[in-house]
């Protein structure tokens, strides 16, 4: 084979292939915020494609990580708080406590604590987990405030939001 | 007009293309702290991947060691430190790495037309600490490969951060001293990386290799590794005594030690300095990478491998200096789409180019001192490759891998020896197949065909004598095919444990070596090699894991030599067997055992070299939270055995006539090293 036939038969596999419709994945992440009238402390919990996450760190650091050990989990720790935060009417964060996390095949599971607060201290949200990573990737949170639940949706174009 | 269908497809490919955020071709989620699974990765059992973690529980007496977590791939040393370590991986003596594809962060290794080797592969710039992750596939069963990849590839990348900053220092016994120091920083929107390393090593010889070693990198980068790039700059210098082969003969009967050596003045000093770099995107729809490299390096090497036989009053030791540039650029764009909910397929095209700009020589030299020319030449050796290769998802359970490549290769060599000089170019076409069959959940069947190449030394493909012998020979074709099959499973329906099993044949149109010594190119006969490769991994326990990987080889000679049909120093089995154990408490540990096969040393396999078995291990104690020490103990039961053993004929001072003998290099005998590592 030649390499001009070879160049041909490029171009016709190329041209087969450029007609085919393409569809692509959904990244999204959830984040429940609640306050806990037991303990009076708001609670968040963040749920996220275990697939993203894993990407995510493997892009940023160029090696795979395991989020089973806690020094690799304190990697993601950095980057959550980095990017997600709650912040009171003077613009102060709220100092969330890491609690922990759950890692499973398909998502992992985030938990965060803001002692002896409540919800209604929070003025403005930022969510920008994995936006920076993933363009398309869209978080949304849901305030349970007095039984009653509110979502936000948080993407590129809106990183910060106001709680109330 | 010539019609230039590519680009015009191209052109109209990107015009209709819209942009979308998404990655792919990523490992599985990590949960357990597992190698991570190849299972709807791997086009073939011989493929896999090993992670930093992987990396840094190697014991390796070389930085070259860390490419053993290649299954069945062995690196040692024949000579001084510094040179280029001795390769072996299914039933090949790879020498200094023909057949053997290394890359390091889109960078070749393997130096082509080298004065001393063909596809000469020094790995001595690596810096083990900075590796994220090592990709590897034995056989030529894929289009993006080219050059010295029949029997595998193996591809190495630098993290752009380090999650924590790092410094150790090491002292060993035979004057083993390395002090590192590596870190990254956030600076300027980016990622700034740095690491410095300093070594010394004499090694067990009776004249010290007095080793010293300085290396450098520096990379800077934006974004992520799949949206955005890097620019990295590498500096290495080493220089060394050799200890070269001794005969046996002189061993047994007592004229000289094992550790002893005949020609006092053998060593050399390499020098390389590169600057690279590589640009990602990603989208839902697409993914496209150029990387391009500048590479300049320096060798000057000195060996004596016959002593007194040619020239009694000098001696035969001689010199092999090789300067070069090696630029190159790659690029690849893979569209990415679904047909329907379970059809799905990656098509990539990719070019490469690749330049060297050589300037080599050999020269018969007594104590470093040039006394007469064999050759000197100028060579510029120009390659170019295109390849496309379709990856299709037909069903859960069916995928296909198909590609193929065409290779072009220019070689001008300007001589010494008018009658050496000359153009040539050859090309080659070579397709891949490989078929993945896994209608199980944790299983799958892998049958794989393939074709590959190697290039030829630039200096066969022209010459007409033997610059040595004034003998007339032929020139050699610039490029020899290969042709792979394989069958392959992989499973993972054992809970915890990983198993490949690959059957395979791989044929030479020509086993073509480059006879460093002699400054011409042999072509050899046709060969055959059969082998069976058989890998596992089990992690029963989270602070407990086994690998224990096994591989037979058996590579005959097709030519129809009266002499035999063996393949010198081919290689007929390897193993290794490895025990992790990392509790939750300060202590953690590794034992490794090493089981280094037989190997013909000539045609008729009269002569042939033992096999050889070693124990390495390691103790950690963390001293604090971010403070460990280390120590690694190599050759445990301080076994007697060759790193490497050739026969040959040579002659010492006071014999008549040359010998046919042994020739070996013994392994390092026991020996100790102890690392501090702190971490910030």
């Amino acid at each position: 084979m030649t390499l001009r036939a070879v160049k041909m038969w490029c171009a016709l596999a190329l041209l087969c292939v450029s007609t085919v419709a393409s569809a692509h994945r959904f990244h999204f992440g959830m984040t429940d915020i609640s306050y806990n009238e037991r303990t009076g402390s708001t609670e968040i919990v963040h749920t996220y494609t275990a697939h993203d996450i894993e990407a995510l760190l493997l892009n940023l650091y160029g090696r795979q990580f395991d989020l089973s050990d806690p020094e690799d989990q304190d990697v993601l720790r950095k980057y959550v708080e980095g990017r997600f935060w709650i912040a009171a009417q003077d613009a102060t964060r709220l100092p969330a406590t890491w609690i922990g996390m759950t890692v499973d095949a398909n998502s992992i599971v985030i938990y965060q604590e803001i002692g002896n607060t409540p919800l209604t201290r929070a003025a403005t949200i930022r969510q920008g987990v994995l936006i920076d990573f993933l363009p398309e990737q869209v978080n949304t949170v849901n305030l349970n405030t007095d039984g009653a639940v509110r979502s936000l949706t948080f993407s590129r174009k809106a990183l910060e939001q106001p709680a109330r | 007009m010539h019609l230039r269908p590519i680009p015009c497809v191209l052109a109209a490919l990107f015009a209709t293309s819209t942009a979308h955020a998404d990655d792919f071709q990523l490992q599985r989620v990590l949960v357990e702290g597992a190698r991570a699974s190849q299972l709807g990765i791997a086009d073939s059992a011989g493929a896999g991947s090993a992670g930093a973690r992987d990396l840094a529980g190697r014991i390796a007496y070389r930085p070259g060691e860390l490419l053993e977590v290649t299954p069945g791939l062995i690196a040692s040393q024949h000579s001084g430190e510094g040179k280029a370590n001795q390769f072996y991986l299914r039933g090949f003596n790879l020498d200094h790495g023909t057949d053997l594809a290394t890359w390091v962060d889109g960078m070749p290794v393997n130096q082509r037309s080298h004065a001393h080797g063909q596809g000469w592969t020094d790995l001595n710039f690596l810096i083990p600490e900075l590796v994220g992750r090592l990709d590897y596939r034995k056989g030529p069963y894929s289009a993006r490969e080219g050059d010295f990849s029949s029997a595998g590839v193996a591809a190495l990348s630098y993290a752009n951060r380090l999650v924590k900053n790092i410094a150790s220092a090491t002292v060993g016994q035979d004057g083993y001293r390395r002090a590192m120091v590596a870190g990254s920083q956030e600076a300027a929107g980016g990622s700034l990386l740095y690491a410095l390393e300093a070594m010394h090593n004499d090694g067990p010889w009776t004249r010290p290799d007095d080793y010293r070693k300085l290396n450098a990198v520096l990379r800077y980068s934006r974004g992520f590794a799949n949206n955005g790039w890097s620019v990295t700059a590498m500096s290495y210098r080493g220089d060394w005594n050799s200890t070269d082969q001794i005969p046996l003969r002189a061993v047994q009967d007592g004229r000289i030690g094992r550790f002893d050596l005949i020609d006092d003045s053998d060593g050399g000093e390499a020098r390389r300095l590169s600057l690279s770099g590589i640009w990602r995107r990603t989208d839902a729809d697409s993914a496209s990478k150029v990387s391009a490299y500048a590479i300049r390096n320096r060798l000057e090497l000195f060996s004596n491998f016959t002593y007194y036989q040619d020239d009694p009053v000098n001696g035969d030791q001689f010199a092999q200096p090789d300067g070069r540039i090696t630029t190159g650029i790659d690029a690849t764009h893979t569209w990415h789409m679904h047909r329907t909910d379970t059809l799905s397929s990656d098509l990539t095209v990719g070019a490469q180019l690749q330049n060297d700009n050589i300037f080599n020589g050999l020269y018969d030299t007594r104590k470093r001192e040039r006394i007469a020319t064999t050759r000197e030449d100028h060579i510029v050796e120009t390659s170019g490759a295109v390849f496309i290769e379709s990856a299709t998802r037909w069903s859960d359970a069916l995928r296909t891998v198909a590609g193929v490549r065409a290779s072009n290769y220019r070689f001008r060599v300007d001589g010494d020896r008018l009658e050496n000089a000359g153009k040539a170019h050859d090309t080659l076409v070579t397709p891949t197949l490989n078929i993945v069959y896994g209608p199980w959940a944790s299983t799958e069947l892998y049958a794989n065909y393939g074709q590959g190449f190697h290039s030829n030394d630039a200096r066969g493909t022209v010459a007409t004598v033997d610059p040595k012998t004034m003998e007339a020979v032929d020139p050699t074709p610039g490029l020899v095919r290969s042709r792979g099959y394989e069958f392959g499973v992989r499973t993972e329906a054992i809970p915890k444990m990983q198993t490949s099993l690959a059957v395979y044949r791989l044929d030479f149109d020509s086993e073509l070596t480059y006879i460093g010594d002699a400054g011409n190119t042999e072509a050899g006969d046709p060969s055959r090699r059969y082998g069976i490769e058989f890998s596992n991994y089990y992690r029963p326990l989270k602070w407990l894991s086994i690998d224990l990987d096994a591989a037979w080889a058996r590579a005959r000679s097709r030519g129809g030599n009266p002499d035999g049909d063996r393949v010198p120093g081919a290689i007929e089995g390897v193993a290794q067997l490895g025990v992790t154990v990392d509790p939750s408490g300060p202590w953690s540990g590794s034992l490794r055992l090493r089981w280094f096969g037989p190997r013909p040393l000539i045609e008729d396999d009269s002569v042939r070299s033992n096999a050889s078995l070693t124990l390495n291990g390691r103790i950690g104690y963390r001293l604090a939270n971010d403070l460990r020490l280390e120590l690694e103990g190599f050759n445990l039961t301080n076994r007697r055995a060759s790193a490497i053993d050739y026969f040959y004929a040579s002659q010492l001072q006071g014999e008549a006539a040359p010998v046919a003998d042994v020739h070996f290099h013994p392994i390092e005998p026991r020996s100790l090293r102890l690392t501090l590592v702190k971490r910030w």
